[in-house]
């Protein structure tokens, strides 16, 4: 066996109280991708931090390229090679895509000063290398986040590293996006860097992973080539027990027309979309990133005004025009963008859980603490969310367990349509199971769901009915029982009327 | 083109952009333009050249310390100390330079020596106390302020004749004193445009976390900007020496609010990574150009507050129109 060119050994660290990693030791040999996989909370990210310099390790000895690497700062650690993709998009959204590529590293002429000439073209370069069609002059803030996450990798490339983490760098990717993050990721391997791949998709995790390495509740269950692993083994290291089945069944019957939108159309890229929504259904909205489908969700909830079409409930005139009109009506949203638009991420956990239903939990304008704090542990046990106490600020959660309570504070206001945009992204399968789970309940209880989402076994799984989107209109609709992956990315990518003569 | 190719567009045209981006600038410019029609109409005096000199002057009085506020204000902070600053400065070089000429180099020395040592403080007190600039500086204008008017309620010190020359001495037409503004004015430019310091200021404000995770020196990059902010201060009290010719410790009172003031009406963030040079000239220029004609036209203290107050209001809510 060759040298390593990381090792890991008996790392730990807490939080105020939390363990979150005990005693973890991790080795990486050059030019291998390692999977690093566990539920929500384990502590992946937090050994991923604390090897980028984030975090100090309570105990444990990095040795990195032969040598124990003593305390550096995450300027010298990007410096010896090392680029890490966080979880959480790591942009200025006031820079350009080429200044936030370079931040940190900025090319400089001989009297020292900020070189724009090779910062452009070198980031032009860069983009084009990745087959990245974006102009780096725009800022980050006008980017969708699926460019902004492609930008996040042309950052790390841009570091010339030899080892890359990726923290579950496709959660915002799908279909083409993300066998180009293969690509990127096979030519990466060929050239001797080493990768570690974060994922909550295990799939991915087969499909490119030389080890997969286990964490729960932030120790390390098991290293194991992939050869010695399938689904069912993986599934079972991670969770502590077996989980066959992904999809919960349902045998629930459609209900009355719920929501009608009529033609609507938008400022955004939304140019014409119609849709029926009945009580009690689940409508999966497929199609690429970029295609709509975020900006359909948000039109359908009044967070963008329409220039043409209405919607409105079954059997009503349209009542709302903006997001609060709406949730009055009873629509929810839950956003895909869980950071800047679902959570406050300074505040408690309970906080976030109750804000919606605040005037619900009172009493002439008094909060009755008591089932506020029942309310939150009703939510903590309904979707298992890894928590310290409720009064733990969000922002220390663990992404998957952020995205569970963005939902939790959602279904707390018991709506009667409730869109979800990716609901499982970032999600580990033992929570995914329990959201889907979450969602047939709902359906039985007549509530009907719109779900967004890039995973196409997950949209083919739970979904009724299947809108793909293309370039702002519906594409096709698809019953689920001639739905499959290759006529949804075949409409998704060739439009309704291109996809028919194909 | 591949799929990935595909999904991806460019920003908004980018003339339409520019518009939009610019705009409430280009609102207060044609506002001080329109202020320039009502002075010129109304008033004989008002495009006199000496007038202009002297609107060009105090502009420059407030447009320099208000180009290190806004670079201050560019990383999410705030410096209230400037103006405290310029009081303390204004009365140290007066006593050093004790109306001779052989002092006015000790004399600069010690003012610019004073405005480094107050940023460094500045900068320690938010980098490793992890203190809130609001409140460090909020301290520093009450300290600075009580160490002023213990030096001397009254005024001390004086200018040497070379510095009492320069307040009036011109090029041209123009004052030197607003040819140096000028100056800097276009060295913030190429600062925010063409430097590594500058492009981390916006890191540093856009997002303090992911200007860390990328190896942003955050922590030197803030002693920076605080130190130059306090620089501009220690200038500002050497030219109000070299117009007052005394050390006049009534000087400076107020001076952190109309930087601001100037800084907000030329579209810069309160939050943080967007600046704007160009803006914050347009609203030193306005502030100095109001007050100007408001003093001409013969209106009363108390209508200019309101005045001053209207503006801030009016400039913000465009921006805010704009913005989103
Ligand atoms: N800065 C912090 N302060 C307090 N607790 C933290 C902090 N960062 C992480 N934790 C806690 O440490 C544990 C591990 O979190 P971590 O983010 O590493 O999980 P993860 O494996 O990456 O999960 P996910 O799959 O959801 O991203 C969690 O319980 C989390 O709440
Ligand atoms: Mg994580």
């Amino acid at each position: 066996m060759s040298k390593p060119i990381l090792e890991m050994r008996g790392i730990s660290k807490s939080f105020a109280g939390v363990q979150a990693l005990k005693n973890v030791s991790f080795r990486c040999q050059a030019g291998l991708v390692y999977g690093l996989v566990g539920e929500n909370g384990a502590g992946k990210s937090t050994l991923m931090k604390i090897l980028a310099g984030v975090y100090k390790a309570d105990a444990g000895d990095i040795i990195y390229k032969g040598m124990p690497r003593l305390s550096a700062s995450t300027g010298e650690i990007i410096a010896s090679g090392i680029s890490i993709i966080y979880q959480e998009l790591a942009l200025v959204p006031q820079m350009s895509v080429a200044e936030n590529i370079f931040l940190g590293r900025e090319p400089r002429t001989s009297m020292g000063l900020l070189d724009l000439g090779r910062l452009y073209a070198r980031s032009d370069e860069l983009l084009s290398r990745l087959g990245v069609a974006l102009d780096t002059r725009s800022l980050v803030s006008q980017l969708t986040i699926a460019q902004q996450q492609l930008v996040e990798i042309a950052k790390a490339l841009s570091q010339d590293a030899d080892l890359i983490v990726m923290d579950e760098p496709s959660a915002i990717l799908a279909g083409s996006e993300l066998d180009q993050l293969f690509d990127i990721i096979a030519a990466l391997k060929a050239q001797g860097v080493t990768i570690i791949y974060i994922s909550h998709r295990l799939e991915e995790v087969f499909r490119i992973a030389d080890e997969v390495t286990v964490l729960k509740d932030g120790e390390v269950v098991d290293s194991r080539p992939i050869g010695q692993l399938n689904r069912h083994t993986l599934v079972r290291l991670m969770v502590g027990r077996s989980l066959d089945e992904i999809f919960p069944q349902t045998d629930h019957e459609q209900g009355d027309l719920a929501l009608i939108a009529d033609d609507i159309a938008t400022d955004t890229i939304l140019d014409g979309v119609s849709l029926r929504l009945h009580a009690g259904e689940i409508l999966g909205i497929a199609g690429m990133v970029g295609s709509g489908r975020t900006e359909l969700a948000r039109a359908l909830f009044g967070a963008d005004p329409l220039t043409r079409g209405e919607v409105r409930l079954a059997g009503a005139t349209p009542q709302w025009k903006t997001p609060s009109q709406a949730i009055r009506a009873g629509v929810a949203l839950v956003p895909e963008d869980r950071k800047s638009q679902g959570l406050f991420t300074a505040l408690s956990v309970r906080i976030n859980v109750t804000i919606p239903i605040l005037s619900r939990l009172s009493r002439l304008g008094i909060v009755r603490r008591q089932t506020e704090e029942q309310v939150v542990e009703d939510a903590r046990q309904r979707l298992s969310i890894v928590m310290t106490s409720p009064e733990q600020e969000t922002q220390y959660l663990s992404g998957g367990n952020q995205q569970k309570v963005v939902l939790a504070k959602w279904l707390e206001t018991a709506p009667a349509v409730i869109i979800l945009d990716e609901p499982t992204r970032g999600v580990d399968v033992g929570a995914k199971f329990e959201i889907y789970k979450l969602m047939r309940q709902l359906n039985d209880r007549g509530i009907a769901i719109i779900m967004i989402s890039s995973e196409l076994p997950e949209v083919i799984g739970m979904s009724d009915r299947i809108l793909v989107m293309n370039d702002g209109r519906v594409a096709g609709e698809l019953l689920r029982e001639n739905a499959d992956e290759e006529r949804i990315i075949e409409l998704a990518t060739l439009g309704g009327a291109e996809a028919q003569s194909a | 083109m591949n799929a990935l190719g595909g999904i991806m567009r460019g920003g908004a045209g980018g003339r339409a952009l520019f518009l939009r981006r610019n705009g409430p600038i280009i609102m207060v410019y044609a506002f001080i333009l329109l202020l320039v029609v009502i002075g010129a109409t109304q008033s004989e005096r008002f495009l006199t050249e000496r007038n202009l000199a002297n609107v060009a002057r105090q502009s420059a009085f407030l447009g320099i310390v208000a180009l290190g506020q806004m670079l201050v204000i560019l990383t999410a902070g705030i410096d209230l100390s400037v103006g405290s600053l310029v009081k303390v400065s204004i009365l140290v070089s007066a006593i050093v330079m004790n109306g001779e000429s052989a002092n006015v180099v000790p004399a600069i020395l010690a003012a610019l020596a004073l405005g480094v040592l107050v940023g460094l403080i500045h900068g320690f007190l938010i980098n490793e106390l992890r203190i809130a600039p609001f409140i460090v500086t909020l301290a520093s204008l009450v300290i600075l302020k009580g160490i002023g008017l213990t030096i001397s309620s009254s005024p001390v010190g004086k200018a040497s004749r070379e510095v009492m020359m320069f307040y009036v001495q011109k090029v041209g037409p123009l004052p030197v004193i607003a040819l140096m503004f000028f100056v800097l004015v276009i060295l913030t430019m190429l600062l925010l445009r063409y430097t590594v310091f500058g492009k981390h200021l916006v890191a540093v404000g856009g997002n303090v976390e992911v200007a860390h995770l990328s190896g942003v020196p955050v922590k030197r990059t803030r002693y920076g900007v605080y130190v130059i902010c306090s620089l501009t201060a220690a200038v500002t009290g050497l030219l109000w020496l070299s117009r007052m010719g005394v050390g006049d410790p009534a000087i400076g009172d107020g001076i952190e609010l109309q930087t601001i003031t100037a800084v907000i009406i030329g579209g810069t963030s309160l939050f943080g990574g967007r600046a704007s040079v160009l803006g914050t000239l347009g609203g030193v220029l306005l502030l100095g150009i109001t007050a100007n004609l408001l003093v001409m036209l013969g209106v009363s203290q108390f209508i200019q507050g309101l005045i001053q107050g209207v503006i801030i209001v009016a400039a913000v809510a465009l921006y805010k129109q704009e913005g989103d």
